[in-house]
């Protein structure tokens, strides 16, 4: 199978969706940030010119306006670009996007998709380096997916254009150049559908985006200690697949939830609180958060790597189970 | 020239609001529903005249303020009555209430109570209509509050970089108000005073007419709504709308009581309080002098004008009382739509 790399497997999805369906519009900020991947838009700014909106710098008019045509059956995508930049738009994501459906007592729809790119970037600072994804999981009416290699982000793109509802797509900037297989045709993902990266019988891992990779490295070098760690790929966290995570938990009675947000209420937070109520007679010891430190994150990158989760962090964080 | 159909249905949609909201009030005052509300008493003649010009694939998103719009647009009144009593039979089922009244069958996807937030939404609407040829405009109804807000600016910027078909009707509700600073409600806070200038400065077609006269705002917005329509710009119109009294306060007041129409032809029966407001301002007594003065309505009919609209609101009033509560069994309903 041919490989591709994390953005052209997106925009793959994205071309495949358009060519289908004309009722689909790009508003076109950043969709791989302002690096060289943004080079692979190219051709469906040809295919589809007049479905291609450059957009102006008003994240929180765009996002209203996407919102405005969706409801009117326009799909929209609307990359953001740097996930910070999404709180510009906070306003009509949670207010107007995701409520109407249910507001209208689903009257209206609202597919629109929303893509930014999360998490510490290398020198990103304070205003460049955000996870919205806990803070956007607090509020009702959002899909959220979070793909880990280029085939789940072409799979999962494809379900978040076709979703009825809106779709905030949270890509991170260090996953862009990453190359996996892909399959050429055209296929869904559904949200909702974890994914078991890695079978392992010691510890449950959990993680989504870049920290999969994270684990999977981890995973590399615990093996030669003799731990077999098993990583479960949320893909989604709305919806969320309890069921493999507390299968999962089920079997290694160990659970360690990697995520890119500081610790509280974040991804973490929420996965432990979730096995605590559904499956706490599965754990054998308490389960361990591997979060970014509760601090802004500053420009410095030594400081930068301090704070976030990361495969040493990771590999820690299992060599001090009981196992 | 509007023709005489034209003006009685304006006319009939005025009382109409006035009855519906008349009764809104009477409704809060007997604790029938909680919470904070406005009324669209003294903006009659914007919001029923914009409707009047308005075709069943337009989109209009409005506010906060959003009863006359509804009703002026045809949604049944003992629908949106009921949503103000947060009842099932409701527009949204109760799960609006008065600040989001919306009717995607007719056009009103979404209502959003927040300064400026369904500003954007309708220049969506614009964008959607063009991208597939439907002919529709996206249709802003806002007040002059929101021009304070950034992301209005930033809506009318992409109404006019993508050309877009979208009409913003802004009703300038300020004029005649008690200024913050003297103890009264909001009232918009602009170095000019007047929100036009900002449009003006993107470039924007921009009209300002006197929003209580019928006449006056039928003619500039069915012209303006046209010139949307064939040539894909945006146009902005000020309507200025003379503050309602019963609006100096945060919450309404029925100052100036129950409207008694016959005020339009007998001078005797206009009080002394608020004298200036009925035989100025008030655009429902205004209009009905109009309609006097030129012949095209005699006082008989508009009394039998007034009666229908009274009567039409008493049952709706009835229907809403009668509504049940929505299901506690349906509150998770709706969160997400169905999977496709």
């Amino acid at each position: 199978m041919r490989e591709l790399s994390h953005s052209e497997a997106l925009v793959e999805a994205i071309r495949e969706c358009m060519d289908e369906d004309q009722n689909i519009a790009l508003v076109w900020g950043s969709l791989m940030g302002v690096g060289s991947d943004n080079k692979h838009i190219e051709h469906i700014k040809t295919d589809f010119g007049d479905r291609i909106f450059h957009p102006p710098i008003s994240e929180a008019g765009i996002a209203a306006l996407a919102t405005g045509a969706a409801m009117d059956g326009i799909r929209t995508i609307f990359p953001i670009g740097t996930a910070s930049f999404m709180f510009r738009a906070w306003d009509q994501i949670i207010h107007e996007a995701a409520a109407a459906h249910y507001m209208s007592n689903g009257a209206v729809t609202v597919p629109v998709v929303f893509h930014v790119l999360h998490g510490l970037r290398g020198g990103g600072s304070v205003q460049h380096s955000q996870s919205p994804q806990s803070m956007l999981w607090n509020s009702p009416g959002i899909e959220i997916a979070m793909p880990s290699c280029p085939a789940d982000a072409k799979g999962l793109m494809r379900t978040a254009i076709k979703s009825n509802n809106p779709t905030v797509f949270i890509d991170h900037q260090k996953l862009n150049e990453r190359r996996g297989r892909v399959p050429s045709t055209p296929y869904a993902i559904p949200f909702g559908v974890a994914d078991i990266k890695r079978q392992g019988t010691h510890v449950t891992v959990v993680a989504a985006s870049l920290q999969v990779v994270h684990a999977m490295e981890a995973a590399e070098k615990l093996e030669n200690e003799g731990i077999e760690i098993e990583v479960i790929d949320l893909r989604s966290l709305v919806p969320l697949d309890e069921e493999s995570i507390l299968s999962s938990v089920g079997k290694t009675g160990r659970l360690v939830v990697i995520d890119e947000g500081p610790p509280r209420c974040s991804i973490a937070s929420e996965i432990i609180a979730m096995v605590a109520e559904k499956g706490i007679s599965y754990l054998k010891e308490p389960p361990v958060r591997v979060n970014r430190l509760p601090v802004h994150v500053p420009a410095n990158v030594t400081m930068e790597n301090y704070i976030a989760p990361n495969t040493d962090r990771i590999l820690k964080a299992v060599r001090a189970l009981n196992i | 020239m509007a023709d005489k159909e034209r003006l009685l249905k304006i006319f009939h949609n005025m009382m109409l609001i006035r009855r519906f909201e008349e009764a809104v009030f009477d409704f809060h005052e007997k604790k029938y529903f909680s919470g904070h509300y406005h009324l669209y008493i003294g903006q009659e003649a914007t919001g029923a005249s914009v409707m009047a010009s308005l075709k069943k694939k337009d989109r209009i998103f409005s506010t906060h303020r959003n009863h006359g719009h509804i009703i002026a647009r045809g949604v049944k009144p003992s629908s949106a009555m009921a949503e103000i009593l947060h009842r099932k039979d409701g527009t949204n089922g109760g799960r609006g209430g008065t600040f989001h009244l919306s009717a995607a069958d007719s056009g009103m996807p979404h209502t959003s109570a927040l300064v400026g937030g369904a500003v954007p939404l309708a220049v969506g609407a614009g964008f959607a209509s063009k991208m597939r040829k439907s002919g529709g405009v996206g249709v802003s109804m806002f007040g002059d509050g929101c021009l304070e807000e950034g992301v209005v600016f930033e809506s009318m910027n992409l109404a006019v970089l993508w050309q877009l078909p979208v009409i913003f009707v802004c009703e300038n509700n300020t004029p005649g108000g008690v200024l913050k600073s003297q103890g009264g409600n909001n009232t918009s806070n602009m170095p000019e005073g007047r929100v036009i200038q900002v449009p003006k400065a993107l470039g924007i077609e921009c009209h300002e007419v006197d929003g209580g006269d019928v006449r006056a705002v039928d003619a500039i917005f069915s012209e303006c709504i046209n010139r949307v329509r064939n040539t894909s710009s945006p146009i902005f119109i000020e309507a200025l709308t003379e503050r309602w009294p019963g609006n100096y306060y945060s919450y309404p007041r029925l100052v100036t009581g129950v409207t008694q129409i016959s005020m339009a032809w007998d001078e005797m029966d206009i009080p002394e309080e608020n004298a200036n407001w009925f035989s100025l301002h008030d655009p429902v007594l205004r209009f009905a002098r109009q309609l006097i003065d030129d012949g095209t309505m005699t006082f008989g009919d508009i009394a039998e004008v007034d009666k229908d609209t009274t009567q039409i609101v008493k049952k709706a009033c009835k229907f809403a009382l009668s509504s049940p509560e929505p299901a506690i069994d349906d509150i998770n309903k709706h969160v997400l739509a169905a999977a496709v």
